[in-house]
């Protein structure tokens, strides 16, 4: 495919056609089937291996996310920051650190709905399209922090002008075009990812249970025999 | 609705609008030393000396307007078909092809053309080159480039340092950024001090020319050391052994390996089954020591 043709396409005709899919059918879904805005959780059905699923995978991803969406609202602060080499090096190894977490969360949660019957049971395709586009999202971004160091300051000087650009309806494709195959299939897939995301159970991000964040907090109280504690 | 009947409100108007579209000469001819300044000074003067590719002034009268433009538009193309001229300039550039560059139109060249005849006649054009030092380089120049890629020197008009995206050998810790090429053999591929201090006065690639568009480095203070830095790491004829990535590597896999023991102990009391301890509590009971 003409190199041309191929920027374009997944440039500018993904990002937008992702995006319009996101809005659209997240609102269609709410409306229509509010009730399955839910992560569909299976802990009730096996709470031990979903452990060491959930909790790496939440705190790597948050993480991760988090600073990528920081690098998009405030690059030139990113940018300052990872200016002096010892905080640069500070910021990449905790980045790399959050995406090993999110790794290893992911597998295991791939591994959980694979091998344990009740949750294969509840386990929907929609499910595994999901999860094999993050396995690739966060295999690809480990790559980039590998062979491509050091994101966190260039993301600011030749992501972030992209994403502007395609955010203010007029993108610009001077610098993405040219970069590595590796951050351009971690970029594309991350549209991808947005694009597939009202059909999945990621929904659950925009209804999380935020008011527990900042709410009063709730004693529970576990009505059992010292010795069962540790269980 | 036909052209015309759309157009009819504004007739009379037309060749008004059109000459007011066409914007003034002298911003056109500000546009085009922009654009020279943007694309063309990396590798061009005009009246400074060939860099990497051949000195400018007065190239129209070497070479035909048509011929000129069509060459500025398609470089590869006029070698690939055997031109005797391309192929000359080819070869007197050690063999770098100029690149395409972007919105190059037949109206663009001609306009650059119209630039590079007024910069001829002047006596010192704006675009004769980079006004840098000739003096050998000391020790301390090497020192100086090295703190200035590494960001231990800011750069004085806001810049980054060079380290965020390209690393060099000695650089040290975790190494530097790859984004971009490892440098440490760069002042020989961009074939030395006039060549490559011309290249980072005015970097050829999109993504060096966007982030330095408006943060141009120093030339006696900044590009100076960093050149001397450039020519002693070409000296050693070494590149970066990426023993930093692996170590960044180590690092990364250990800290995350420790979240995981942290995630251990801080939830070693968490509530974890009903069903699956009572069974294995009830096995454990009938089935004893089997």
């Amino acid at each position: 495919m003409n190199n041309t043709y191929f920027n374009a396409l997944f440039f500018i005709g993904l990002p937008y056609v992702s995006v319009f899919t996101f809005f659209l059918m997240t609102i269609v879904r709410y409306r229509t089937h509010g009730f399955t805005y839910s992560s569909l959780s299976s802990q009730f059905l096996e709470n031990r291996q979903h452990f060491w699923a959930l909790m790496p995978f939440h705190y790597g991803i948050l993480t991760v996310l988090g600073m990528h969406i920081l690098a998009f609202l405030v690059p030139r602060q990113v940018a300052w920051w990872s200016s002096v080499p010892l905080r640069l090096w500070i910021m990449e190894i905790g980045m790399l650190a959050a995406g090993l977490l999110t790794l290893v969360g992911l597998v295991a949660a791939m591994v959980r709905r694979r091998a344990n019957h009740k949750i294969a049971v509840v386990t929907t395709a929609s499910d595994w399209v999901i999860l094999a586009l993050l396995l690739i999202q966060v295999l690809t971004g480990l790559g980039v922090a590998m062979m491509h160091p050091w994101g966190s300051s260039w993301f600011a000087l030749a992501v972030t002008p992209y994403l502007y650009s395609v955010a203010t309806l007029n993108p610009n494709l001077a610098v993405v075009s040219v970069m590595p195959w590796m951050v351009k299939w971690h970029v594309i897939n991350a549209f991808l990812v947005i694009g597939f995301f009202p059909f999945t159970r990621l929904v659950h991000i925009l209804v999380a249970p935020n008011p527990y964040l900042w709410r009063r907090p709730q004693v529970v109280r576990w009505y059992r025999r010292p010795a069962a504690a540790g269980r | 609705m036909t052209i015309k009947r759309l157009l009819h409100p504004i007739g009379p108007a037309l060749p008004i609008l059109m000459i007011i579209a066409a914007g003034p000469p002298a911003i056109q001819a500000q546009d085009a030393a922009d654009f020279f300044r943007s694309n063309c000074t990396s590798c061009h003067t005009i009246g400074g000396g060939r860099l990497t590719g051949p000195d400018l002034k007065n190239v129209t009268q070497r070479k035909d307007r048509a011929w000129l433009i069509q060459f500025m538009q398609s470089p590869q193309a006029m070698i690939d078909r055997g031109d005797a001229y391309a192929l000359q300039i080819k070869q007197e550039s050690r063999d770098v092809i100029m690149p395409v560059i972007s919105g190059m139109s037949p109206a663009r060249a001609e306009t650059l053309l119209t630039l590079i005849d007024a910069e001829s006649k002047l006596e010192k054009s704006q675009f004769a080159g980079l006004q840098i030092s000739d003096r050998p380089f000391t020790e301390q120049d090497v020192q100086q480039g090295m703190a200035i890629f590494m960001g231990h020197r800011k750069l004085a008009n806001g810049g980054p340092p060079c380290v965020e995206c390209h690393t060099v050998a000695g650089a040290g810790g975790f190494g530097g950024g790859r984004l971009g090429p490892d440098l440490s053999k760069a002042y020989e591929r961009l074939q030395g001090r006039k060549s490559m201090g011309a290249w980072l006065y005015s970097p050829a690639t999109p993504t060096m020319n966007l982030t330095f568009k408006n943060t141009a480095l120093k030339a006696n203070e900044e590009i100076l050391p960093l050149l001397a830095l450039f020519e002693s790491t070409a000296q050693k004829g070494v590149e970066d052994d990426r023993a930093g990535t692996s170590a960044f590597f180590a690092t990364g896999f250990l800290a995350a390996v420790a979240c995981l023991g942290l995630f251990a102990v801080i939830w070693k009391a968490r509530f974890r089954a009903v069903r699956d301890p009572l069974v294995e509590t009830s096995a454990r009971k009938v089935l004893g020591g089997r």
